[in-house]
């Protein structure tokens, strides 16, 4: 039982990081499906980095997990910048830029994968082999029953993530740049007429969306798979734009719609496990977040309120 | 320091295939107010947006306190203490009064002597002072989406004095104000020149020159006319000049023949998505030859009285029926053809099909039946010579005649072809919701006459307006509503538009 909640939390943070990355580029008025394609892209630049400094650094060595994770931000905050130079520069359809980042994402890492491995082994692999992030297990707390599963077998990355979160949950709602970015994505003259730089707010947002997206791709590299390949498009970016809508594009519900996606997750493989159903059936029970986001659509959707003007390109010129 | 706060010298300022400014030269001195008179179209948004650095111009130059300024965005303008209220609030929604105001100038505070975050308890602070000051009633915790028009101008208002505003642009600030709101808005423009702000207010409405400003620049389709001093300019004369023409300022309205009762409404009520009620009980009857006129704030469930008529939102309770038919439960067609002519307040949503062509926009009415269609095949003879007869009899101008699409014509044009293919029903109901919205001065003659036509023909009319002046020169009867429910039905002689206002406010009950 108490696994279900260990492996619930280790899925639910990096989907949290990637909702809030989705978050910040919505609420400043750029409507953002590419998460897909920012979480895979910064998990093959992270790993990528990984691999090549690897040799350089003890087997086993941690230092070089926060490398790179450092490393998933920046690719996948620079690959972000197509998004932002397609949407608020050329005021593009911004779910059609949302598509095509993804599908070119899939693309380039496949290719960029094969042709790194074939540089640095020789052999042509399309996968990134990376190794398994150490755990810990927090004395004390892990004692209490049921819910001290959380504790037990942790992650560095999820206090890594949890502290990230406090930090933009701040960032939006206590800071002066914050409030710029949520009056950007509800009524973007009003931001203008203040004296405020709307095409820079947007900017700066869908920048952080790609960097946070890309810490969640390296996370699920390093827990889920333990590696880096095409199959790191698993479809969990748009599991974290669904935790943003039923979160109603605020911080604080969504990470509690993560923690149910992810415990869901978990919990469909554990019954799985518990009923002796064979393997194949375990693909059925991963269905389960997927189910519950229906079932939620169906009765939270009316009473959400997304940002006014996300999917509305700015266009200082109009009135 | 010279005479003169602003001078705008040989402005001129181009769009696409229209000179918005033609060399216009404006020169305003401190602590005047200043109007800017013209149609739609005339160039005055444009040539303050210029002076508050939402455009640059193309030619000319701009000079504040006689220094040269080239503003490249509001925030330049800004820093030399220029403010705008613009006709179309700039504020967030879901934001506070307060987070408004500040948005961008935030109080900031450090925590722990590192974390900077916005103090919002200073900034509610500091904006109860102001408000208090200037007497512009504020809650800055008030949440903007929770409040009406008049509110968010005195929040516009507010924002430009916590900027520190010198000079104040005012963007038709009463097009959306009842008359006492109007009344109030002038006091408190009065207080601010008393206060040595240099005011420019743009607008259309001659009498609020009259009453508030001190000289007055007359434009007219990118031109300036002339600069007057108010008080030796008739309104006559303003508004031949911002015309071009003499213009009749008020309609003739030949004496009423009120004939049978065409249609009864009554209880109705009226529902929205969320099971508010935003018609509450309201029951009214309209005799053939009447002009019924509904008047009221925005928002107060006016529209709805008519798509509730036209059959475009359901009823929740209650009746209509036209003459002696109960078609409460009719389809739209249905009503259509018992006798209901619809012109609905959203012109280019509702009223046409932006991308058809004039000729099947004005056959909306008949295509589906005889001799438009046979068998289900449209007749393009029919159409054509259709839409040639309206187009001339109803004066509707376009760049290809017939072939033109609806989208590039002017509103004015739309709007008179709205009205020709509705009144060429020659219903015995016709209803009219904002039709003058937004016109020329010129179109709106032609619309009026149109409507009083007419009144004089038997139909009867169920006129929907914001706009008080229009109510009282056209109405024969007055509704007034607020918050759904009609507070009192006159006849127009037995209002003023001050009683009107007041009912408009709720707070006269009747």
């Amino acid at each position: 039982m108490e696994k279900v909640f260990t492996d619930g939390l280790s899925f639910a943070m990096p989907l949290l990081i990637m909702a809030v990355g989705a978050i910040y580029s919505e609420k400043s008025g750029v409507t953002n499906l590419a998460v897909e394609g920012f979480q895979g892209f910064g998990a093959f630049i992270g790993a990528l980095i990984a691999v090549l400094i690897m040799p350089f650094f003890p087997k086993g060595s941690q230092t070089v997990i926060y490398i790179a994770m450092a490393a998933a931000a920046v690719g996948a905050g620079l690959y972000a910048c197509l998004h932002a130079l397609l949407c608020i520069r050329f005021q593009a359809n911004q779910v059609i830029s949302g598509v095509v980042i993804n599908i070119l994402a899939v693309a380039l890492t496949t290719f960029f994968t094969s042709a790194a491995n074939k540089a640095i082994t020789g052999t042509s692999s399309n996968k990134l082999i990376l190794d398994v992030s150490a755990r810990f297990t927090v004395p004390g707390l892990q004692a209490i029953p049921w819910i001290g599963g959380f504790f037990r077998k942790m992650y560095p990355f999820e206090i890594i993530i949890m502290v990230l979160v406090l930090f933009f949950w701040y960032l939006m709602n206590k800071t002066r740049y914050g409030m710029m970015l949520r009056a950007c994505g509800e009524n973007p003259q009003a931001v203008d007429a203040a004296g405020g730089d709307v095409e820079k707010t947007r900017w700066i947002a869908v920048m952080i969306s790609g960097a946070l997206s890309g810490i969640g791709g390296i996370c699920f590299a390093y827990s889920l798979l333990a590696n880096f390949s095409p199959s790191i498009y698993l479809g969990y970016g748009y599991l974290a734009i669904a935790a943003m809508i039923f979160g109603n594009w605020k911080i604080g519900p969504t990470a509690l719609v993560c923690l149910i996606f992810g415990l869901a997750k978990s919990g469909g493989y554990q019954l799985c496990i518990a009923m002796q159903l064979p393997s194949s059936y375990s693909d059925l029970f991963l269905m389960l977040p997927y189910i519950l986001t229906l079932l939620l659509m169906v009765f939270f959707s009316a009473k959400n309120h997304p940002p006014k003007a996300a999917g509305e390109p700015w266009d200082k010129g109009r009135r | 320091m010279g005479e003169y706060v602003v001078e705008m010298r040989h402005i001129t300022k181009r769009f696409p295939g229209i000179v918005a400014n033609d060399d216009v030269s404006v020169s305003i001195r401190r602590g005047e107010v200043y109007a800017l008179l013209g149609e739609n179209g005339a160039g005055k948004s444009t040539l303050m947006s210029m002076l508050f650095g939402m455009y640059e111009p193309d030619g000319g130059e701009i000079l504040i306190d006689g220094q040269k300024v080239v503003f490249h965005s509001s925030t330049d303008a800004a820093a030399r203490r220029i403010g705008m209220v613009h006709q179309h609030f700039k504020l967030v929604g879901n934001y506070t009064v307060a987070e408004n105001i500040v948005l961008g100038i935030e109080p900031m505070k450090k925590k722990f002597g590192f974390l900077p975050w916005v103090d919002m308890q200073e900034a509610n602070q500091k904006i109860r002072e102001l408000s208090a000051k200037y007497g512009l009633e504020v809650n800055p915790t008030d949440r903007i989406e929770d409040l009406p028009v008049s509110v968010c101008q005195r929040v516009e208002i507010l924002k430009m004095l916590y900027r520190q505003a010198e000079i104040m642009i005012f963007d038709e600030p009463t097009a959306v104000l009842t008359p006492q709101e109007i009344d109030f808005l002038l006091q408190i423009i009065d207080g601010l020149r008393k206060d040595g702000k240099t005011i420019i207010l743009i607008t259309h409405k001659m009498e609020e020159i009259k009453r508030i400003a001190d000289r007055c620049a007359i434009l007219r389709r990118g031109r300036l006319i002339d600069v007057r001093n108010v008080a030796d300019t008739s309104v006559q004369e303003m508004a031949d000049m911002m015309v071009g023409r003499p213009v009749n300022l008020s309609q003739e309205k030949p004496e009423a023949r009120f004939g049978e009762t065409v249609l009864t409404v009554s209880g109705l009520t009226v529902s929205d998505e969320h099971h508010f009620d935003v018609v509450r009980n309201v029951s009214f009857s309209i005799r053939s030859g009447e002009i019924f006129a509904i008047a009221g704030v925005a928002g107060n469930g006016q529209t709805e009285i008519a798509d509730a008529i036209a059959g475009m939102v359901k009823i929740a309770s209650g009746s209509v029926k036209l003459l002696n038919t109960d078609i409460t439960a009719a389809s739209v067609r249905e009503r259509a053809l018992a006798g209901i002519s619809y012109i609905p307040e959203d012109r280019q949503g509702t009223g046409v099909i932006l991308d058809f062509s004039l000729r099947d926009n004005l056959a909306l009415r008949e295509y589906f039946r005889e001799p438009f269609s046979k068998n289900g095949i449209l007749n393009d003879e029919k159409f054509n010579s259709y839409a040639e007869d309206l187009i001339a009899r109803y004066d509707i101008r376009s760049g290809q005649g017939a072939a033109t699409q609806v989208r590039s014509m002017s509103g004015g044009n739309q709007q008179k072809a709205i009205i020709g293919r509705e009144v060429e029903e020659h219903s015995k109901l016709i209803i009219f919701v904002q039709p003058t919205r937004g016109l020329d001065i010129g179109a709106i003659e032609n619309i009026r006459r149109e409507i009083l036509a007419e009144r004089e023909r038997g139909a009867a009319i169920l006129l929907i307006s914001l706009e008080l002046e229009e109510i009282m020169a056209l109405a024969d009867t007055v509704g007034v509503i607020y918050r759904g429910e009609l507070l009192k039905t006159a006849p127009c002689t037995e209002l003023t538009s001050q009683d009107v206002g007041l009912y408009m406010m709720g707070v006269k009950q009747a």
